[in-house]
């Protein structure tokens, strides 16, 4: 009966329960879902992680390229794309990304270059000859909502991880050289993650929101905090928010980014690299 | 290759570091009869499997041969989105993808040819066992996402997809079971890795007749064998002994696929009372 | 493959009488039909071949290219097939329609091709590192009249054997080595094509393993086994096809049958192609 329910009127089966503050998942407003985190999972990448928040899942590769550096002659490249593929999804076909892989995707661009975690100039390998590619990938396994901050987690995790085989350039032949016994870690400053919160019939906030809360929002905003400053305020239309509402998310946002560094840090800590 | 304007794109010409490095080739076998990992030449590797992993899709399974990783979802019976696709019996769609960053080199996100081919031989596999009579006027979608190859990955996508195909209740006349072998010479080894498969195909000297590999997929309780495909110049002698050796194998991993769906359907059971 | 609709009535005709050992126009279960192999048609190309199996008509061009090597095989030339399924041949094709098909069978020739005693790939490699010949393949389906992938097979062979590939002096400069390609038609080397493979599809109809299936048999049988087979007998790519499984011994079966058939047939088409060059007859076309 109260499938049907849910089925039939999702919007007030939601209200029945939020009345109560609670989630129809047992959660608070405020409240996470239990976020498992794996790092170095594929081999084959310099750098890789899976993150699942809840049900979603998503995993980042990052595969590390050379190719001759820009017009600047000593920056590198950094190029996150993120798959929704029909895998993760009943919502996704076959074919080249849609709406909402390529808002991700630039997104996860922007969180780069806004917060400077990895400094194009370090992914230099030799002035005006050899520059290093990072391409990031981040493929949707499991798509149950929140896939910003599944995303960003996922990509921060694996730059932590990564390292790089060591490349050298010759001076006079300019021949190119790779060592892969011998590896350096890519220096990563900072650690920017991600709170993602949806506005419920115009006034309630529910924190990491589920695909099922996501198609019943009326507006969402996701807060990118790093240390103690705000990165970025990302939000796309939706209801307007009072001056209380965006400090409250902004609160949360700071409690997530300190949980989540440390779950970070905890699980690098627990692989030996 | 047309430019990608939907995805962040990188410079046009990057390479693999690895490019610039000697792999010196490897010896299949060793002095002490034992493979580059350590296996005899008969020996399969540790296999784990697990269904259900995938919220959002009607079944779902995910597969680790060592450090082979495959996961697979199967979406419908759903509605046949063309009119002219409209047919009594039902479709089966196979999608074969390997991640960007599963392989030594990075590959490309659009499908390849060689992702086209594992696609029909994936389906050419799971056709014969799926009941599609009973799917009238509609679609099962199989979608095959490679996160890690280590070589038989074509075969641990068939189990997978099998797994994901019965947990998903679709009608089957049997579980489809998939083994590999690469041989050289006199010498077979089943379930070959990455390096092994490559070092099979890409032989040097033209001497040797019998060099390639082989993969059979095998309906055990209906004895019948689903797909068969080989690559690399082999003697039909050879051939056939190596495909009731494949056989074999498919037999011994029987009682693994069936445990990994009972355990999913006991775990379904606990979830619903 | 073509949409040939055949009524029950005569599906069970033709599984029949295959049971009392006839096809339906009275061939053994190993015998190929009546076959039409011309070569250096088109002037144009590098190399070309005509290949006309009953009603199956192919028609196959191969242009050759210098390019920069592949750096993980340095000192090896490469192939590129490329496979256009022509309205022409069946309106299924039209548009979009012969995509899957031509996809199918440029991975299976390409996967046949792909073993290193295919053909002579070091001897087009120009210079080891830097230049190699490349060999784009395009095929041509004129007209589907069952069992395409042999008769595509067949044509490639052709046309490889039909190939003349420039000659090419180098000449050193300084800062690098100058290429010079020859454009004397007179000057050029050939392809050592004896150890390409022919596709064999073995069909199975009822009980009886069939080559050379024509449309019709095609829609008879469920399930049919692909085999790369070279003029040694080795099988260099095998695939399994079709909505049906097989059982192991079937396999093995079909495995000889196709070994049986693809020794003879190689032998057959390189005799032919010797013979044509040999006599120096005046290619006929498609005016017959």
């Amino acid at each position: 009966m109260a499938d049907q329910y849910r089925i039939a009127q999702p919007k007030d089966y939601y209200r029945q329960f939020l009345e109560k503050d609670v989630r129809p998942d047992n959660r608070g407003l405020g409240e996470y879902r239990a976020t498992v985190m794996n790092i170095g999972c594929v081999s084959t990448a310099e750098g890789s992680s899976l993150v699942k928040i809840g049900n979603t899942t998503v995993m980042c590769g990052i595969k590390a390229e050379v190719a001759e550096p820009g017009v600047d002659g000593k920056n590198g490249y950094l190029v996150p794309n993120v798959e929704l593929s029909p895998l993760c999804s009943a919502n996704f076909r076959p074919g080249p990304p849609g709406e909402l892989a390529q808002v991700l995707s630039q997104n996860m661009a922007d969180l780069i270059a806004d917060s400077q975690c990895v400094k194009l100039e370090n992914l230099c390998v030799c002035p005006g000859k050899l520059v290093w590619v990072l391409h990031i990938d981040l493929v949707c396994l499991d798509y149950d909502g929140n896939l910003m901050d599944a995303c960003t987690l996922a990509m921060m995790s694996a730059l932590k991880s990564t390292s790089l085989p060591v490349v050298t350039v010759d001076e006079e032949s300019g021949e190119i050289k790779t060592d892969p016994s011998s590896r350096t870690l890519l220096p990563v400053s900072c650690c920017p993650v991600s709170t993602t919160l949806i506005v419920f019939d115009n006034k309630l906030l529910l924190v990491d929101p589920t695909s099922e809360e996501e198609s019943l929002a009326t507006g969402a905003v996701t807060v990118v905090t790093e240390g103690k400053n705000v990165c970025s305020i990302y939000k796309p239309g939706g209801t307007p928010l009072t001056d209380k509402q965006i400090r409250d998310c902004i609160e949360r946002g700071f409690i997530r980014g300190k949980e989540a560094r440390s779950l970070i840090e905890e699980t690098l800590c627990s692989v030996d690299r | 290759m047309p430019t990608d304007t939907r995805r962040i794109s990188g410079p046009e010409i990057s390479h693999s570091p690895y490019d610039y490095c000697l792999t010196p080739p490897i010896d299949l076998i060793g002095a002490d009869k034992k493979r580059l990992d350590g296996r005899l030449p008969a020996q399969l590797r540790p296999l784990f499997l697990r269904a259900g992993v995938i919220s959002q899709a009607r079944g779902s399974g995910y597969i680790e041969v060592d450090q082979t990783k495959v996961i697979c979802a199967v979406y419908g019976p759903r509605e046949v989105l063309r009119r002219e696709d409209f047919s009594l019996k039902g479709q089966l769609t196979c999608d074969f993808k390997f991640t960007t960053f599963s392989c030594r080199l990075r590959r490309q996100h659009q499908q390849d040819n060689q992702e086209k081919d594992l696609s029909v031989q994936l389906l050419e596999a799971l056709e014969p066992a799926v009941c599609l009579q009973k799917y009238p006027k509609s679609q099962i979608n199989i979608y095959v996402t490679v996160l890690q190859n280590d070589g038989s990955a074509l075969s641990a996508a068939i189990i997978c997809a099998s797994l994901a195909l019965a947990s998903a209740g679709i009608e089957m006349y049997d579980l489809v079971l998939a083994s590999s072998v690469a041989m050289r010479d006199a010498l077979t080894i089943v379930d070959p890795t990455e390096r092994e498969e490559e070092a099979v195909l890409n032989k040097t000297h033209k001497a040797e007749l019998n060099a390639g590999s082989m993969t059979v997929a095998f309906l055990p309780s209906i004895n019948q064998v689903s797909a068969i495909s080989s690559d690399g110049e082999i003697l039909c002698e050879t051939l056939t002994k190596s495909m009731r050796l494949c056989v074999e194998n498919c037999l011994k991993l029987y009682p693994v696929l069936q445990q990994a769906l009972v355990k999913h359907r006991l775990d379904k059971q606990a979830d619903t009372s | 493959m073509t949409d040939v609709d055949l009524s029950e009535a005569e599906k069970t005709f033709i599984l029949h009488s295959m049971q009392d050992n006839f096809r339906e126009d009275g061939r053994g279960c190993e015998d190929f039909r009546h076959m039409e192999v011309e070569t250096g048609l088109i002037s144009n190309t590098n190399g070309s071949a005509r290949v006309r199996l009953a009603s199956t008509d192919i028609l196959v061009g191969v242009k050759v290219q210098l390019v920069p090597v592949d750096p993980n095989k340095p000192n090896v030339g490469r192939i590129e097939f490329f496979l256009d399924c022509s309205a022409n041949a069946t309106p299924a094709f039209e548009g979009r329609g012969g995509e899957g098909l031509a996809s199918e069978i440029t991975a299976m020739l390409t996967r046949a091709y792909s073993c290193p005693s295919a053909i002579d790939y070091p001897s087009l490699c120009v210079l080891p590192g830097q230049q190699c010949w490349l060999l784009y393949i395009d095929v041509l389906l004129l007209e589907c009249g069952g069992n395409l992938f042999d008769a595509v097979s067949i044509a490639v062979k052709s046309a490889l054997f039909n190939l003349r590939i420039p000659n090419v002096t180098m000449t050193k400069d300084e800062g690098g080595i100058e290429l010079d390609v020859s454009d004397d038609p007179f000057d050029f080397k050939r392809l050592d094509v004896a150890g390409a493979p022919i596709i064999v599809t073995v069909n199975k109809i009822g009980h009886f393993h069939v080559v050379d299936a024509s449309e019709k048999e095609e829609v008879c049988s469920l399930a049919r086994l692909m085999l790369g087979i070279t003029e040694k007998g080795t099988v260099t790519a095998m695939k399994k096809e079709g909505s049906g499984s097989l059982d192991t011994d079937s396999i093995s079966e079909m495995i000889e049958s196709a070994k049986k058939v693809g020794v003879e047939l190689n032998k057959c088409l390189l005799n032919i192609l010797m013979t044509e060059e040999g006599q120096e007859v005046k290619p006929v076309g498609f005016l017959r």
